[in-house]
């Protein structure tokens, strides 16, 4: 074996030199056949996976449109709020991640994984919010971990900023991201997942105007999420600003006049020739500031849970007996179908028979005409009109004061008002489809088969007010599209009644009366050189038989109490409607409206605006009338209204 | 000291390949470690400008001394070597849990890239000089503990990568010693069957990990899967044309890592697509193969093995960082001759080629 020849083995060498040449060039071959593949034939795949790799497109949010009170003055506006979210594809270990940013911001760690949790659905590439509405603390501690925790962002997000004390919660409504359902509808087609849209109140009508249009910053990311290049931005569009018509000295005089005395309840102060609502609220409200960071599941649950139902606007959502303060539709029906005239009488002993049923009164009036009747809300004389108009008069002209149906206020998911009519009962009595004349005496005063709206009550008196012309209650008065102010057009009255001068003479003295006159169930509202003019209602809930048993089933069965009132008598530049939820009397309603009618006369003439004088302090404001008196004055509640 | 009648061949077309290929390596380093903030190439571009005269100068300084004259002294060599190895295996600098390097002050030497070459001369000198055949199963064995010593230091660095390069020139000069191919496929045979257990004993668990990764890298997309994919990424999204230089994003923006030492090549067909590639893999196919024109003209057999062992040790790694440059082979610390970042690499392989003109430039010499 050793004893090769050298011919021989330079033979063998040299062959298997050829078979070294062989093998690369075979190997080589073959790394460029798996090049081709990889770059020719694949290309596309591998460049889309790249590109997924380092180019990131970041939402800018718009800032939403500010909203300005009648004068000028900011009440919502938008201010920057800081966010830390986590990048999901950039972590190696979620849960590590998770731990260290609640051992940095002190959150606690079930909070970021809830949060996380929510939308685990969305892709991987977009941040998602842990700690929305971070402190600067939290910030910090971050952002000095930045080296650590490379996966963890902190982003400035525009946020909502309402006032304080929860003011006008209802009128602005608040904001939050897009549900799935409202992806599909046409009005947010361009939106897509995680933008934030108006979802109740003016930011929800207003929406469009208010959204304004996102921005994107496309950027490059190296491999630990850090952005390293900005390779385009398209900034975002300022949503447009918005005037309201509220008047913010109003609204909050009525906010704290219904707090100081401890009510909940619903009121709306307006503009009684245009419609336009100076003040308007909803007691109790939310927190909208607590929707505009991100309301998270527990405090949304106790909102949706609360008995009290802060999330409803009583305004227009709520509906109720009038009471009373109906008694004014049934002094304009009758006046302008010419079943009474302001001069005639009617005899009030107490009670009275119609349809074989007796009625009864609160008082024994005697005999009086219309602006007595209406002074001392009196139900026998407004039986006696009840019974001449018959119901459909009576909500023909319920319907031209805007008491039925809804009144077109632009907020969303406003119910309808309804008044009675024999072809209502047609359509919706089942069993007996048939009006009772005998029903028609209980809706004279405001009870039965009544319910509606403070708001639509609202309506009904500021249509009064101007004369008879139906004023469509709204929020908005001008919109900034860039431009300047564009004042929003006025819509035209649906109707108009025209009630004739002594027709009118007669209901404002009579409204005068009740908040001015010696026994008037409002005096304590009396306002000296304002001449406020008004009506109050009391809703009852139950009737007498049932109340002690629905008391003991710990039902709240206090009566509501309603107050519409316009101001001056005379040329009325102020009208609304105050609903004291059981308020037990349209006096308490009447007592709220008060301090924020003075201030609109205040602030109008200039002068300092009044200062609210807590209930129980003993410099009562003129007329001080003992409440003694009160519980005496014949009030609206009626006995006979429990059919 | 050098003949003048030996310059005329000198093959120059080789040094024209070589100096290419590195020029490539320097431009890709260049766009890859390019910082966006100072707007220059990083500290691994200069380090590699540096090193170069030192190789080219390696280089050189190989053709002077005629390649007889190194392997008659490759013993002292190879013992310089392992004392080297041994040297620093107790006071060597540890860096990223390997000790590999020997502190120089403004550099390192990493002595284990010059053990293919003490070998190539040790073996070449072992098989050529005393006519020595592999077919002798004694020599066999006995060549065997030559490459075992520098192997074992070597891998208990640990660097199982370059230990790996020593066995294709162990491989390469037994095959052209006549190794039976009998014996190449018995081994083959009992390596498949120990394969089990090596799996259970003879791997680190890290060693393991990679293998299984290789298997099925989408197991563990942010672990040691990632790179395997990242590597696919970077090669396919260059396409036919490249993404241009300074242009990678996946080196650049460091989603491929090591980019500059272990994963150049993709970086340089990300940015010059297809067609560089084979204008790269031309290269090399041309450096081996101008390389083993060299070993059948050698005018002696220890010439011809030393060029062989050489080719086959730089081939082999060629060929490896290649495949897992595109993401097919597993990821191993095996750089890629002449382009990948690292002086010590391109000092012992420019040395390794001067050998190699060494030995094409004395074959007419006696």
């Amino acid at each position: 074996m050793l004893n090769l020849s050298a011919f021989e083995e330079r033979r063998t060498s040299e062959g298997r030199l050829v078979g070294v040449r062989a093998f690369f060039a075979l190997m080589f071959a073959g790394l460029a056949v798996v090049f081709w593949i990889l770059q020719v034939l694949q290309n596309a795949k591998y460049e889309g996976l790249a590109d997924s790799n380092y180019l990131r497109t970041i939402p800018l949010r718009a800032p939403r449109g500010v909203l300005f009170d009648r004068h000028g003055k900011v009440l919502v506006e938008n201010r920057h709020s800081f966010t830390i979210a986590v990048l999901r594809e950039a972590t190696k270990d979620l849960n590590q991640t998770i731990q260290k940013i609640a051992d940095a911001t002190g959150v606690p760690e079930p909070t970021i994984r809830e949060a996380i949790e929510r939308r685990r659905r969305e892709p991987l590439f977009r941040p998602l919010p842990v700690i929305e509405h971070a402190s600067f603390e939290q910030v910090a501690a971050v952002e000095v971990r930045r080296r650590e925790l490379p996966e963890v962002l902190v982003q400035q997000v525009p946020t909502r900023n309402y006032p304080p004390d929860r003011m006008a919660a209802h009128l602005f409504g608040y904001v939050g991201e897009i549900q799935e359902a409202q992806l599909a509808q046409t009005e947010f087609s361009e939106l897509s997942q995680g933008a934030v849209i108006g979802q109740a109140g003016v930011e929800r009508t207003y929406n469009r105007d208010l959204q304004g249009v996102d921005g994107d910053r496309y950027v490059v990311v190296n491999s630990r999420g850090r952005e390293i290049d900005e390779l385009n931005e398209v900034a975002p569009v300022d949503g447009r600003r918005l005037q309201l018509t509220i008047d913010y000295d109003v609204q909050k005089a009525l906010e704290d006049s219904f707090r100081v005395g401890n009510h909940n309840g619903a009121a709306a102060f307006l503009d009684p020739n245009t419609g336009e609502i100076l003040a308007m609220t909803s007691l109790p409200a939310f927190d909208p500031n607590a929707f505009a960071v991100g309301i998270n599941g527990s405090a949304w649950s106790r909102l949706l849970t609360d008995p009290l139902r802060p999330l409803t606007n009583r305004l227009i959502q709520g509906t109720y007996s009038p009471g009373s303060t109906f008694k004014v539709v049934m002094a304009v029906a009758g006046l302008m179908d010419g079943a009474i005239t302001p001069e005639t009488t009617f005899y009030c002993p107490g009670q009275a028979t119609f349809y074989g049923r007796v009625f009864k009164c609160l008082g024994h009036h005697g005999s009086l005409d219309l602006r007595h009747a209406i002074e001392r809300s009196c139900n026998i004389y407004f039986y006696n009109v009840g019974q001449r108009l018959g119901i459909d008069a009576i909500n023909k002209y319920a319907t031209m004061l805007g008491l039925t149906g809804k009144t077109g206020i632009d907020l969303p998911n406003e119910e309808p008002s309804l008044v009675p009519s024999t072809e209502w009962a047609r359509l919706n009595r089942k069993s007996a489809p048939k009006w009772y004349p005998g029903e028609t005496i209980s809706v004279a005063i405001g009870q039965g088969a009544v319910s509606v709206t403070p708001m639509s009550l609202a309506t009904m008196i500021a249509t009064v007010a101007n004369g008879g012309s139906l004023v469509t209650p709204h929020l908005v008065r001008a919109v900034d599209e860039g431009g300047g102010w564009v004042p929003r057009p006025v819509a035209t009255p649906k109707y108009a009644i025209h009630i004739p001068p002594n027709s009118m003479q007669a209901i404002r003295d009579g409204l005068w009366a009740v908040v001015n006159g010696e026994a008037g169930t409002a005096r304590r509202s009396k306002i000296a050189g304002r001449d406020v003019a008004g009506k109050t209602g009391t809703s009852q809930l139950v009737s007498l038989e049932r109340k002690a048993q629905a008391a003991r089933a710990g039902m709240d069965v206090r009566d509501h109490g309603f107050f519409v009132f316009f101001a001056p008598r005379d040329n009325p530049e102020i009208a609304g409607v105050v609903f004291a939820e059981h308020g037990a009397h349209g006096s308490d309603a009447a007592y709220i409206a008060k301090h924020a009618i003075e201030t609109y006369f205040a602030k109008r003439d200039g002068l300092p605006l009044p200062v609210l004088v807590p209930p129980g302090t003993p410099a009562v404001p003129a007329p001080a009338v003992p409440s003694r008196v009160i519980a005496q004055v014949p009030g609206v509640r009626t006995q006979a209204s429990s059919q | 000291m050098i003949d003048r009648r030996l310059v005329p061949h000198l093959d120059w077309s080789l040094i024209a390949a070589l100096l290419a290929l590195t020029l490539i390596g320097l431009v890709t380093i260049y766009s890859v470690t390019w910082d966006r903030v100072a707007g220059g190439p990083g500290n691994e571009f200069w380090m590699q400008l540096y090193a170069l005269p030192v190789a080219i100068g390696a280089l050189f300084l190989c053709l002077l001394i005629d390649y007889r004259v190194l392997a008659q002294r490759s013993f002292f060599i190879y013992a310089a070597l392992v004392a080297a190895l041994l040297y620093v295996a107790y006071f060597g600098a540890v860096r990223g849990g390997s000790r590999r390097w020997i502190d120089l002050g403004p550099g390192n030497l990493q002595p284990s890239e010059f053990a293919r070459i003490a070998l190539a001369l040790s073996l070449a000198m072992f098989f050529g000089d005393s006519r020595r055949s592999a077919r002798s199963m004694a020599e066999l064995l006995f060549s065997g503990v030559i490459v075992v010593v520098p192997f074992y230091l070597i891998m208990r660095q640990p660097d199982l990568g370059t230990a790996a390069t020593l066995l294709p020139v162990y491989l390469g000069v037994v095959y052209l010693a006549g190794l039976r191919l009998r014996w190449i496929a018995i081994a083959a045979v009992v390596l498949a069957l120990l394969s089990p257990v090596i799996w259970s004993y003879g791997l680190q668990d890290y060693q393991r990990e990679r293998i299984e990764m290789f298997i099925d890298p989408s197991k563990d997309p942010r672990g040691a899967g990632y790179q395997q994919i990242q590597a696919k990424i970077t090669v396919g999204s260059g396409g036919l044309y490249g993404k241009g230089p300074l242009n990678s994003t996946q080196g650049g923006y460091g989603f491929l890592p090591v980019a500059h030492n272990d994963f150049v090549f993709s970086v340089f067909a990300e940015e010059y697509g297809f067609l560089g590639v084979i204008v790269a893999l031309g290269l090399y196919l041309f450096v081996i193969v101008r390389s083993l024109d060299a070993a059948t003209m050698a005018r002696d057999r220890v010439g011809g093995m030393l060029v062989v062992a050489i080719v086959s040790g730089f081939g082999f790694q060629v060929l490896y960082n290649i495949t897992m440059s595109a993401g097919l082979a597993p990821v191993k610390g095996l750089t890629l001759p002449l382009m990948s970042y690292g002086g010590s690499s391109l000092v012992a392989t420019l040395a390794g080629f001067g050998l190699i003109l060494n030995v094409r430039m004395r074959r007419f010499t006696n």
